[in-house]
């Protein structure tokens, strides 16, 4: 319990390092951009696969539990909005990003922390915390919605496609059932999430990264302990955030 | 000048130095010696702020550095230049981002003038078009070089370095030692040096103290190394069968 409150203390110690006031805005400015491009767009296209087969099971899941002449055929195309909207663009995309963006954060910092990199910035009188993770939760903050809102899309779409080609659902029922009884905030609230989740992987992972202490063997198990405490988190926050917003 | 005074550090309650006392000369190649995990790394990383001292005091000539928080230090900070052991250069920067990153972080020079400096500072380490390679497609040698020149980009008045010859082959290491001596001597800076290499002692050690268990067991110069009467320092001096035979002989 002692371990559990002193890394919990240690953790927002950091984040108060991190949140530092700049050195230089420029040089905060072009690690940002780089950020965008190495955490933010590169992960669009795993997001993009993933939410493309998931909207395309959910799709043939539901018409496959819903063969009833009771409930009509568009109800498949609401249900694979609202499940793609609610749970997959912002919980399920967020755990899939812990695994790829947390354990890169993670290691990379790590990496810097055992090959001295990290007290090379500090000698320099550089913020190290603030100038290596700071730009990356920015990054994150902001194209992580981007992502989210590109899941939405692609699953709907991959729905679609499976729906029509497996000829489980006609094209007119799915865009009806998409269209139906449709609540913009919840895309509100899937955005909400996201930014929450974002914070959650870039800051525990650049944490366990940045206090690794020892070797390679070290910076894989800080890896591991990104990925799983950032899941958890993420797991603890939907069940919160989920509460609060839709309550 | 840097003057230590009974500095003490421990970790987990081991003590890793005890009541170190030293004054590191302007304008000189100071050595700290000793065997490996006899604290010289920590010595050095508590000198420049990387470890927090549990007690004693660091001066940098007349400034109490070890008493400043991380924003005062920076002032001081922008005057170390720091060769670290495994030249500690940033992976995912070219040669030559690598030498003007301090200089982007702390200067408002023109990208001209910074270009300038960097290619100056490279070539003060011959290091010769090798601007846009990365760390990993360099050689032991060049990466310690770029470290140097790294080190010195923005003019600094002390310059540490941690095993600076560490994986390097005899001819290399002599090379990086008198780079370093060199550079001292030009900039007037306050230079310190850890290593138990031996020849470099014998090169450039114009002011040596030996550590061992943590302790400051002997201080002197190149010249009264080879006729200490500090058993424990002997014994490192003349660890090698060479050494012992030429001793022997006189």
């Amino acid at each position: 319990m002692i371990h559990f409150l002193t890394q919990v203390g240690r953790y927002f110690m950091f984040l108060r390092k991190v949140f530092a006031k700049p050195e230089k805005h420029s040089i905060y400015y072009r690690q940002t951009m780089r950020e965008l491009v190495y955490l933010g767009l590169y992960s669009a296209g795993i997001i993009a696969i993933i939410a493309f087969f998931m909207g395309a099971v959910i799709t043939l899941q539901t018409a496959y539990n819903t063969q009833n002449p009771i409930y009509p055929k568009y109800l498949i195309g609401l249900g694979c909005r609202d499940s793609i909207i609610l749970e997959f663009s912002s919980t399920v995309a967020a755990l899939i990003l812990a695994g790829k963006v947390g354990s890169n954060i993670s290691s990379e910092i790590g990496t810097m922390r055992v090959t001295e990199q990290i007290d090379a910035l500090e000698i320099m009188g550089v913020n190290s915390a603030s100038y290596l993770i700071l730009p990356k939760i920015i990054a994150t903050l902001l194209f992580n919605p981007v992502l989210t809102l590109i899941g939405i899309i692609v699953g709907i779409f991959g729905g679609w496609l499976a729906g029509t080609v497996s000829g489980v659902i006609t094209s007119e029922n799915f865009i009806y059932g998409i269209q139906y009884a449709f609540t913009p905030y919840y895309i509100v609230y899937s955005l909400i999430k996201t930014l929450f989740f974002a914070f959650i992987i870039t800051s525990i992972s650049a944490f366990q990264g940045y206090y690794v202490d020892g070797g390679s063997l070290e910076v894989g198990r800080a890896s591991t302990k990104a990925v799983v405490y950032s899941s958890i988190l993420i797991l603890l926050f939907n069940v919160i955030l989920t509460q609060l917003l839709l309550s | 000048m840097i003057t230590v005074k009974n500095l003490s550090k421990s970790f987990n309650g081991k003590k890793v130095l005890d009541d170190i006392s030293v004054t590191f000369e302007t304008g000189k190649t100071n050595l700290i010696i000793g065997m490996s995990g006899s604290g010289k790394t920590v010595l050095l990383k508590s000198i420049v702020g990387l470890h927090e001292i549990d007690s004693g005091e660091i001066w940098f000539e007349d400034t109490l550095f070890s008493e400043l928080n991380f924003t005062d230090r920076k002032e001081i900070r922008t005057e170390i230049g720091m060769l670290f052991q495994g030249s500690a250069l940033f992976d995912s920067k070219t040669v030559e981002q690598n030498v003007r990153f301090p200089l982007d972080m702390f200067t408002n020079k023109t990208p001209k003038e910074k270009n300038e400096r960097v290619n100056f500072c490279l070539n003060r380490v011959n290091i010769v078009k090798a601007n846009k390679l990365f760390p990993a497609e360099l050689s032991g040698g060049m990466k310690k070089r770029v470290a140097i020149a790294r080190a010195i980009a923005l003019n600094p008045k002390y310059l540490f370095c941690d095993e600076p010859n560490s994986g390097l082959d005899p001819i290399t290491a002599i090379l990086i030692d008198a780079l370093i001596k060199e550079l001292t001597e030009e900039y007037s800076m306050t230079t310190i040096v850890n290593t138990h290499d031996m020849n470099s002692v014998m090169e450039i050690g114009e002011k040596i103290i030996f550590i061992s268990n943590g302790v400051k067991c002997w201080e002197g110069n190149k010249d009264e190394i080879l006729h200490s009467d500090c058993s424990t320092l002997n014994d490192f001096v003349f660890a090698n069968s060479l050494a012992k035979k030429l001793k022997a002989a006189k």
